[in-house]
């Protein structure tokens, strides 16, 4: 007997540790992402599209000051598609499986469904960035335009940016597990993203304090003026950090709550 | 070739295994309730249910609509949050401690939207082992035993949503046993299967439960698959159980002893006359002669071989009804499917 009372199992295969578990999410998604890549390249094609249209139309509507103002643009954008892509995917995909059947079997996993979540929501912040790193190399040819790109300083800052929509996402995933088919309602905060990428966070401090708004500074310092990393301030990249956790944190929070209330009302799986 | 009937264990809802006192029972609920709404709009879904199943059991959970059996299966896994009374999986209390239940138990509950179609056979029986904490390559040949009893090894490198519904439905099942989860429940196994799938499923269900020694809840509709595959059964009716004996206990005991008789002199005046004498089920027209089906027992059944004497009536076939679980079923909820 163990501890907690149960009988030891007949054991035929080796447990699996979070490595495995992570492989697992991870492999899954890539998977999915290069045997079903059109949804991936129309993506890819709506988003340079609009962002044509913005540069095309901006420059001949407004001359010069889109011009002067394009790097700034450029990783506004780029930020942009990161942020909706991860949050989308993040939320999306809880509803998507709580329609579909399987969320429940997440949920029923010795490793806790936190952990699983977590994994899936990296394995599609990873996928989005597969996909941004794309629309932004075509938005620099577009404009032809160059950006000071250290891989370790951009990956680092924009993950933990886009940290605080996975948070958001979580939530919303959350909130649409419990009270079903409110995805056109929770996407529309994706346009409130483009508010807080160009948020006054140098006037207004607090702004800081909001989802995506310091990262997004810290980004544009990043690749407009060639920041490294390690040039930042601490205080700045402890902000960023914190702003990531807390945000994760409060997605998690809004997650477990909503979920359990669908499993007090019996409405986990259930569409 | 319908299934063969094999019934290696007799177990009653009170009875125990000789091992029961070494060891827990696979699953044992107590005083599960459940209640959706409130006040005057309250209802209880669950109520008050309590059963034990022994290791190697193969239990069916049979109720009409709305009897509670889907929101007693997830309130047992926790994905309902009962209102009270626990569920223990191996003894191991699942709303207390659900990490650790969930390596033992697994579930089909959505019958073939259980996995993801998108992925081939083989992923999905890998990934989901993984996700019950088991490492899928230390399972291979449990993996490739599990494709070839159910006949999904040439299509096991294929994409599910390819797939005939009856093979989805088979993927669906190896991905709940492609872990090490030794308590499993399915809910409707074998909704939306045309006969010969539903023959083949069931067939190869019994098969793998007694190989691996398997503890599973079946849920379904069809008495049949019930019949087939289970060696108990618990009835369930407007949230409680009403019923739980083996299913040959249950056939002995609530189905009414029936006898036939089959002639070809049986007139509508001679019909007429034993129904009023005796409680006439059914009468048939079997080449060119009719049989009467009459609920009774062997007293009754004498009586009813000497009023046939007494008209004159020469008997081609007598013999016994047998009842099946849909008699009992109609008997226990007083409705019909």
């Amino acid at each position: 007997m163990t501890a907690d009372g149960a009988d030891d199992a007949t054991t035929v295969g080796e447990r699996a540790g979070y490595l495995d578990l992570a492989r697992a999410v991870l492999y899954r998604e890539y998977l999915l992402f290069v045997r079903y890549p059109a949804n991936a390249v129309g993506g890819i094609v709506i988003s340079v599209f609009f962002f044509a249209l913005l540069f095309y139309g901006g420059r001949m509507l407004a001359g010069r000051a889109v011009t002067d103002s394009i790097e700034g643009i450029v990783v506004g954008y780029f930020l942009w598609t990161l942020s909706v892509g991860a949050y989308q995917s993040i939320s999306s995909d809880i509803a998507s499986e709580a329609q579909w059947g399987t969320l429940e079997r997440h949920v029923m996993t010795p490793f806790g469904f936190a952990p699983v979540a977590l994994f899936k929501g990296v394995a599609k912040v990873v996928r989005t960035f597969l996909t941004s790193t794309i629309i932004l190399a075509v938005m620099l040819l577009i404009t032809d335009t160059t950006l000071q790109l250290s891989a370790v300083t951009v990956v680092a800052v924009a993950s933990l940016t886009i940290a605080s929509v996975l948070g958001l996402g979580f939530a919303a995933g959350g909130v649409a597990v419990l009270y079903k088919r409110i995805g056109n309602w929770l996407n529309l905060l994706q346009f409130g993203f483009i508010l807080l990428i160009s948020a006054p966070v140098f006037d207004l401090g607090w702004t800081r304090l909001l989802p995506l708004a310091h990262g997004s500074a810290l980004l544009q310092r990043a690749m407009v003026d060639g920041t490294r990393l390690w040039a930042f301030p601490a205080a700045d990249l402890a902000l960023l950090v914190g702003v990531a956790v807390g945000y994760v944190l409060l997605g998690y929070v809004v997650f477990r709550y909503t979920t359990r209330r669908a499993r007090r009302l019996g409405v986990l799986g259930d569409y | 070739m319908p299934p063969q009937r094999t019934r290696p264990r007799e177990s009653t809802g009170a009875s125990a295994s000789t091992d029961a006192s070494e060891s827990p029972p696979a699953l044992a609920v107590e005083g599960l309730t459940k209640r959706f709404g409130s006040g005057a709009d309250a209802v209880t879904a669950v109520d008050d249910v309590s059963f034990t199943i022994d290791r190697g059991s193969v239990v069916g959970l049979l109720g009409p609509n709305g009897a509670g059996k889907t929101t007693t299966i997830k309130s047992i896994l926790g994905l309902v949050l009962p209102d009270a009374g626990s569920a223990r999986v191996r003894g191991i209390d699942v709303h207390a401690n659900p990490r650790t239940a969930y390596r033992h138990v697994d579930a089909m509950l959505e019958g073939a939207r259980n996995d993801y179609w998108r992925l081939t056979v083989r992923e999905n029986l890998r990934y989901f082992a993984t996700i019950k904490g088991v490492k899928p390559r230390s399972l291979t040949d449990r993996h490739e035993r599990l494709l070839e009893k159910l006949d999904l090894l040439e299509k096991a490198d294929e994409p599910v949503r390819s797939l005939s519904r009856g093979m989805k439905q088979k993927v669906s099942l190896a991905s709940v046993l492609a872990s090490e989860a030794d308590v499993v429940f399915l809910d409707e196994p074998t909704l939306g299967l045309d006969v010969e799938s539903s023959l083949t499923l069931r067939r190869e269900l019994r098969r793998i439960v007694e190989e691996r020694d398997l503890t599973a809840v079946v849920s379904s509709h069809d008495m049949d698959v019930i019949e087939d595959v289970c060696d108990r059964v618990i009835v369930m009716n407007e949230g409680r159980v009403i019923a739980d004996d083996s299913v040959s206990a249950l056939l002995r005991r609530y189905a009414a002893t029936g006898f036939s008789v089959t002639s070809a002199d049986f007139t509508d005046d001679l019909l007429d006359d034993l129904r009023a004498r005796f409680d006439v089920v059914e009468t048939t027209a079997v080449d060119g002669a009719t049989r009467v089906e009459v609920a009774t027992d062997s007293d009754g059944f004498y009586r009813l071989l000497d009023r046939c004497r007494e008209r004159g009536v020469t008997l081609e076939a007598v013999g016994t009804v047998e009842p099946d679980l849909e008699d009992v079923f109609v008997e226990l909820t007083g409705r019909e499917r």
